[in-house]
C-alpha cells in the first residue's frame, strides 16, 4: 500500500480525463472530480463513468414516486439532492436501448449480481433516460410486495379461481398515476369493460377513466391495473409512445408465495390476478419497446441468502419463460468509483469522524466493505 | 499442574483472608505479554522508540503474548468511551443489536445536525457542530457531576456526605442516567436510537432531563454541606 502521493492513481487518471472534456466546470466547481453536471441520461457516455450526476428534486417526485430505495430516500432527505453514479452496466443498456429496432419484439434485459451491487440504482438509472426520453414507463418497484404480506385476499369477480389484492394494487396504480399522467390521456381504450351493475368504461374513453375507477372503487383495482397492462401492450405496436416494463425483483412472479386461502391451502403465483397479468407483460410477444428486469435475494421467498444467478433465483419455470434475454451482470464498486463514492460522501460532510479524512480510514472502509456499495454506505452512516 | 494449585490456593486465601480475595484469576503464565493494538507504533523507525519502548519490542522477541480480547481493536475509527457505551446499552450479552443501536443513534444524531446545516443560513454554519463522535463526548461531559452523595452512619443514623468522585465513577453516572432516562422516559412506540439520539443532542445544548438530575444532585451535596466533615477519606 503506497501511502505516499497526494493523489490516488485513479482520481489522477479521471483528471487527465477531465482535461480532455469541459475545462470550464473545474473552473467553476472543483469538485468536478466525481462530480458531472450532464444531467440528461441520453448524454452520458464513458468519459462520465464513476461520476455522479444529480437529478431535479421536482423531477424525482414525478418520474420516481414509488421507485427509489429507502436508504437512498433518506439520503436524498439529509442531502437536499439526489445524485447517482454512472456505471457500466447502465450504459451498456443505453447503448443496447439506442440502437434496437423497434418492430422486432421487445427484448429482456436481466440485470444481476450479488447483494447491494446496485442493481435496483441501475434500473432506476434506466427509468429516468426513458422518461427524459419521453416513453411510457411501467415501473413495478419490488414484485415481492405482491408476494408477500398481504392482509385482504379477496376472491377475483373477473375469475373464481384468482385472487385479488385491492390494497397492493390501489397503491400501485395512485403511483403508476403519478408518473404517467400525460400518456393516461392520449391512450384510449379500445373494449367495453363493464365493473359492476352500474359502472362500466365504454371503447374509446381515455385510460385515465380506468385508472380513477380502480382508485375509487378498490375492490375492482386489481382488474383496472390488468385492464391498463393489456390496452397498453395491444396499443404499444401501433408506435405512437414507447413502452418500458422495469420491474424489480423479477425472481418473485415465479417463485412461491406466502400467502394462504381461507382453508390454509397455500397460494401458488399465478393465482394472483395482479401476477397473472404481469406475466403476460414480460412475454415477448409485443413490440415497440423493452422490458428490464431485475433479480433481487433481498426480498425473496425461500431462497438461500447466497443464490443471486438468474437460474438460481428464476428456478427452471422463470428460466424457461424468459429465456432469450440479455444478462447485464453489476458487480461491487472498481477503484474508480470507490474513490469517486468516497469522495462524493466527503464532499457532501457524511464522512464526519476525523480519521476518515485519512488514507488508513479509507483503506480500512475499503477493506470492510469490500468495495460493496451496499456495505460502504452502512459503515459510513455512523462514521 | 497450575489448576489444582490455583484452585487450592484459592480456597487457603480465602479461608485466611475472609475479605480480600481475589475473583477473577488469569490462566495465563505470568511470562505472557500484552497484546500491542497500536498500528502506528509499528510503523515507527527503530531511532524514534524512547528506551523503554526499545526495551518492549526486544522483550516481545523473546516472550510469548496473550490472545487479544475481543473488545479491543485496530480499527482507526475504534472509541473506548464509545465501546464501553455499547456494554452498557447491551442486555443478556446481545453485542449485535447494542452496537447495531450505537451506530443508528449516531446516524440519526448526523442527519439531524446535517438537515439543520443545510437548512441553516450562511454565517450560523459553523456554530453547528455536525460530528456525531464530538457531541458525544461533549454530551457526556456535560452530564457528568462534579460532586456526590454517599451513605455514612454515624451514632446510629445514616446521613447523605457529599463526597468527591473519581473519575471513572463520574464517566459512569453519567451513562448509567442517559441510558435509564431512555430506557424509561420514552413512548413505548419510539425506538431507542431516536430517543438517544434526541437526549443526547439536548445534553450537548446543557439543557435536558438528565442536566436537570445532575444539577438537582449538586444541590442535594450543596444543602448536606455541613455533614461533610463525616468524610475521613
Amino acid at each position: 500500500l503506497d501511502h505516499g502521493y497526494a493523489l490516488p492513481t485513479a482520481a489522477r487518471d479521471c483528471l487527465s480525463s477531465i482535461v480532455s472534456q469541459d475545462v470550464q466546470t473545474l473552473t467553476e466547481r472543483p469538485r468536478a472530480v466525481f462530480y458531472t453536471s450532464e444531467n440528461d441520461p441520453a448524454k452520458h457516455t464513458e468519459l462520465h463513468e464513476g461520476r455522479h450526476y444529480s437529478i431535479p428534486l421536482d423531477e424525482v417526485k414525478t418520474v420516481f414516486p414509488h421507485g427509489l430505495p429507502s436508504r437512498f430516500q433518506q439520503q436524498i432527505k439529509t442531502f437536499n439532492e439526489a445524485c447517482l453514479m454512472v456505471r457500466k452496466p447502465a450504459l451498456e443498456l443505453f447503448s443496447y436501448l439506442k440502437s434496437s429496432n423497434f418492430a422486432h419484439p421487445a427484448v429482456r434485459y436481466l440485470i444481476y449480481g450479488e447483494k447491494g451491487t446496485g442493481k435496483t440504482m441501475t434500473l432506476c438509472h434506466v427509468v429516468h433516460y426513458c422518461a427524459r426520453q419521453g416513453w411510457l414507463v411501467l415501473h413495478i418497484p419490488d414484485a415481492h410486495l405482491w408476494v408477500k404480506n398481504c392482509r385482504e385476499l379477496l376472491q377475483s369477480s373477473y375469475n373464481k379461481e384468482r385472487l385479488d389484492q385491492p390494497l397492493q394494487a390501489s397503491f400501485w396504480l395512485k403511483n403508476f398515476k403519478t408518473s404517467n399522467e400525460r400518456f393516461l390521456k392520449e391512450i384510449k381504450t379500445q373494449k367495453t369493460y363493464v365493473w359492476g351493475k352500474r359502472e362500466s368504461t365504454e371503447a374509446g374513453r381515455p385510460l385515465g377513466e380506468v385508472v380513477e375507477q380502480g382508485l375509487a372503487r378498490v375492490r375492482n383495482a386489481s382488474d383496472a391495473v390488468g385492464v391498463v397492462l393489456k390496452e397498453i401492450k395491444q396499443q404499444c405496436h401501433l408506435g405512437s409512445f414507447r413502452l418500458l416494463v422495469a420491474v424489480d425483483g423479477v425472481n418473485a412472479l415465479w417463485g412461491r408465495t406466502t400467502l394462504k386461502k381461507e382453508d390454509k391451502s397455500p397460494v401458488s403465483p399465478e393465482e394472483l390476478t395482479l401476477v397473472y397479468n404481469l406475466r403476460k407483460m414480460m412475454m415477448n410477444d409485443w413490440n415497440g419497446g423493452a422490458i428490464v428486469a431485475t433479480l433481487s435475494q433481498t426480498g425473496s421467498l425461500f431462497k438461500p441468502s447466497s443464490a443471486y444467478l438468474p437460474q438460481q433465483l428464476l428456478g427452471k419455470e422463470g428460466f424457461d419463460t424468459l429465456d432469450p434475454f440479455v444478462p447485464i451482470p453489476v458487480p461491487n464498486y472498481s477503484r474508480q468509483e470507490f474513490e469517486s463514492c468516497y469522495r462524493y460522501y466527503l464532499d457532501r460532510k457524511w464522512l464526519q469522524h476525523e480519521r476518515a479524512h485519512t488514507e488508513d480510514g479509507r483503506e480500512e472502509l475499503r477493506f470492510l466493505s469490500g468495495s460493496n456499495p451496499r456495505q460502504l454506505e452502512r459503515l459510513a452512516a455512523p462514521l | 499442574m497450575a489448576a489444582p494449585s490455583a484452585a487450592g490456593l484459592g480456597r487457603r486465601l480465602r479461608a485466611w483472608l475472609p475479605r480480600l480475595t481475589q475473583v477473577r484469576w488469569s490462566r495465563y503464565n505470568p511470562s505472557f505479554l500484552e497484546p500491542e493494538v497500536n498500528k502506528e507504533l509499528y510503523q515507527k523507525p527503530w531511532e524514534e522508540l524512547s528506551e523503554e519502548e526499545k526495551e518492549k519490542m526486544e522483550l516481545k522477541a523473546v516472550r510469548p503474548i496473550k490472545a487479544a480480547p475481543p473488545n479491543v481493536s485496530s480499527s482507526v475509527f475504534s472509541d473506548p468511551v464509545i465501546s464501553k457505551f455499547t456494554n452498557m446499552m447491551m442486555k443478556n450479552g446481545n453485542k449485535v443489536l447494542a452496537r447495531s443501536l450505537m451506530a443508528q443513534t449516531l446516524e440519526a444524531i448526523k442527519r439531524k445536525q446535517l438537515e439543520k446545516y443545510h437548512k441553516a443560513p450562511e454565517d450560523q454554519k459553523e456554530a453547528i457542530e455536525c460530528n456525531p463522535y464530538i457531541i458525544f463526548h461533549q454530551a457526556l461531559k456535560n452530564c457528568q457531576p462534579i460532586i456526590g452523595l454517599s451513605n455514612i452512619t454515624k451514632g446510629g443514623k445514616t446521613y447523605q456526605v457529599p463526597v468527591p468522585l473519581k473519575d471513572n465513577r463520574k464517566r459512569f453516572l453519567a451513562m448509567k442516567w442517559l441510558i435509564t432516562e431512555c430506557r424509561e422516559n420514552k413512548n413505548r412506540r419510539m425506538l431507542m436510537p431516536e430517543k438517544l439520539s434526541q437526549e443526547l443532542l439536548q445534553a450537548f445544548n446543557n439543557e435536558g432531563p438528565i442536566i436537570k438530575k445532575k444539577h438537582v444532585l449538586h444541590k442535594m451535596a450543596e444543602a448536606n454541606r455541613a455533614y461533610a466533615h463525616f468524610r475521613w477519606w
